[in-house]
């Protein structure tokens, strides 16, 4: 019986989250989107300039009839964030907050201490936080104590597409938070290292521009659809151990005794 | 014998190059809700690069190959006009710093095939001879030898003066009723909407996609191409006017809002000119501006045909890149 992914007491059968923005036209986005077949996008008011100047790229996300998850891309202060997400809330109709706050702009590194901060805020504001982070053990403790029953620690800086940069550091923060949700959210580029995180035990992945940056934005979600079925699966299935030596598959008895070196 | 009578909804770059094109055989009133200069036009606003190559990384191929066939089509039309308009066909040159290199190589490998036209990898030397000011400054680049661009500026002023003396029938500051064949009530024989957003309450799934653009007066700086600076969100394009003067563009944002540019394009437009060429220091900014791009859902020009109606729209980025091939589609349907 495979177990759904659980945010905040939802549940969802994709494990594949994904964003909005950077596709090549909205008509390729809502394609690349039900391909897919996430039930949850990503959406950016920040850019948008005015909550009714947006209107019509927000319908279009909405008619794909997806669990919209707005975030906070683009602020870098503790203010910006607690404005943003309150507009977000209105907009949306949702307490769902997927908290960006950056703290580096040219690699786009969450600031770890205002998160903190900024999270602690949004929670006794009534926002369930979904905060991106860095894969640091102690931010992560820090915001499951503040409330976070999902956690996005960060594969690579947004848009690298490196794939899983530390996966000791995933791997640690997997073992010790064993009851949260954990989804490793950006810098992921081939569908390789999406499987790779659900293998490692993450619950999902968020990812964007390695799908809408994709030469065929289209086929490229249909592949990150099959990567996180197989890595799940293959969490779900318990891998062999990893030995040092060879162990052959095939009894070695009968085999002539100068093979068996 | 009288000429039939067409008329034109809008006055910015589509509805100049159908005028252009219709002048000589059709009696035209043009219907234009600003004045003369169009000034709320995104046709005003844009750079007028034409990039048939590097638009390949975000269009569809037959887009693009559509792009070559308008660039071969803006030379016969620039001829109609009253003056002269700069138009040249160089190249386009595209640069990145080191901290990007990733996107110009994503940039090259997206680049579609186009018939006949091939990038070319440019390393410092390349660079260097293509662009003497930009020598030392980038180390590695790709050079599209097949792209052009036009002075739009020019080619407004020059457009409106051609008409003028073509006795064409001009309504400024007028809003259009259109209905049954009629425009405000008076009859034609072809009414053809090159409103752009102007359109929207009537054309179902058009969206504007805001655009901000600075144009910078810098007698320091020489560049005898546009050059494109790899971004990791839009395509930064410096594109060179006569006179030293150069547009800087553009941010490209999912919002209708068209008031003023905001502080971050400004920097992001500004630093990465500067970057690029620290003779744009003392440069002076002329004009900073904001717009918006008419676009369908799949970010596709769009013609309709509806009795005696054409409406043609949706050019979202490609205004120049495409506009004398899609309009001559157009107008092929029944007045070419």
């Amino acid at each position: 019986m495979h177990k759904p992914l659980t945010i905040y007491g939802e549940t969802f059968d994709s494990r594949l989250l994904i964003g909005s923005a950077l596709y090549p036209s909205p008509q390729i986005m809502q394609q690349s989107l039900m391909a897919s077949q996430s039930q949850i996008v990503t959406v950016s008011l920040r850019r948008q300039n005015s909550v009714e100047a947006g209107q019509d790229f927000w319908q279009l996300i909405k008619d794909t009839g997806l669990r919209v998850l707005p975030n906070t891309a683009g602020c870098h202060s503790v203010k910006e964030v607690v404005t943003l997400a309150q507009m977000c809330r209105e907009v949306f109709d949702t307490d769902w907050i997927k908290l960006e706050l950056i703290g580096d702009e040219y690699n786009l590194q969450p600031d770890p201490v205002a998160l903190l901060e900024a999270t602690d805020i949004l929670i006794k504001d009534g926002f369930k936080v979904l905060p991106y982070c860095t894969d640091d053990l102690v931010i992560c403790q820090r915001l499951a104590d503040l409330g976070c029953e999902v956690l996005m620690p960060w594969g690579a800086p947004i848009g690298t597409g490196k794939g899983l940069i530390n996966p000791y550091n995933l791997k640690t923060i997997r073992e010790r938070l064993p009851e949260h949700t954990l989804i490793v959210d950006a810098g992921l580029g081939l569908p390789s290292h999406a499987c790779q995180a659900l293998e490692l035990g993450y619950d999902a992945v968020l990812l964007n521009s390695a799908i809408a940056g994709a030469g065929c934005p289209v086929t490229m979600a249909k592949a990150f659809k099959s990567a996180v079925e197989a890595g799940r699966f293959s969490y779900e299935a318990k891998a062999m151990p990893e030995k040092e030596v060879a162990a052959p598959s095939t009894p070695t008895m009968g085999m002539p005794f100068w093979h068996q070196d | 014998m009288s000429k039939p009578k067409v008329a034109i909804l809008g006055f910015g770059l589509l509805g100049r190059v159908a005028a252009l094109m219709l002048m000589e055989r059709y009696q035209l009133s043009i219907f234009e809700k600003d004045d003369a200069q169009a000034n709320n036009s995104a046709g005003v606003l844009a750079a007028a690069m034409l990039a048939p190559l590097a638009e390949s990384v975000i269009c569809e191929a037959d887009l693009a190959e559509d792009g070559l066939k308008a660039m071969a089509l803006w030379p016969e039309l620039l001829a109609k006009l009253s003056s002269p308009v700069f138009f040249q066909q160089a190249g386009t040159l595209v640069v990145a710093h080191q901290q990007d290199k990733g996107d110009l190589q994503s940039f090259s490998q997206r680049l579609k095939p186009l018939a006949g036209h091939q990038a070319h990898i440019a390393d410092s030397r390349d660079i260097s001879q293509l662009e003497p000011e930009l020598a030392g400054r980038f180390h590695q680049g790709v050079f599209l030898p097949c792209e052009g661009q036009l002075d739009n500026l020019a080619f407004y002023r020059a457009s409106f003066e051609t008409l003028q003396q073509q006795d064409v029938d001009f309504h400024f500051g007028q809003s259009v009723h259109c209905e049954q064949g009629q425009v405000n009530g008076e009859a034609f024989d072809w009414i053809i909407d090159c409103r752009g957003l102007g359109a929207k309450d009537e054309v179902s799934g058009l969206r504007g996609v805001r655009g901000e653009v600075a144009r910078v007066y810098a007698p320091e700086v020489t560049l005898t191409r546009p050059v494109r600076l790899m971004h990791p969100r839009y395509p930064i394009y410096i594109a060179p006017k006569p006179n030293h003067e150069f547009v800087i563009g553009a941010t490209e944002i999912e919002s209708q809002d068209n008031g003023p540019i905001t502080v971050r394009s400004t920097l992001e437009l500004l630093s990465a000119a500067y970057t690029v060429h620290s003779g744009f220091s003392e440069g002076r900014v002329m004009s900073i501006n904001s717009g918006l791009r008419p676009a369908f859902v799949d970010n596709r020009p769009n013609i309709e045909v509806k009795d005696n109606l054409i409406q043609i729209n949706g050019l979202y980025r490609h205004g120049y890149l495409l506009a004398p091939f899609v309009v001559q589609q157009a107008l092929s349907k029944g007045l070419l």
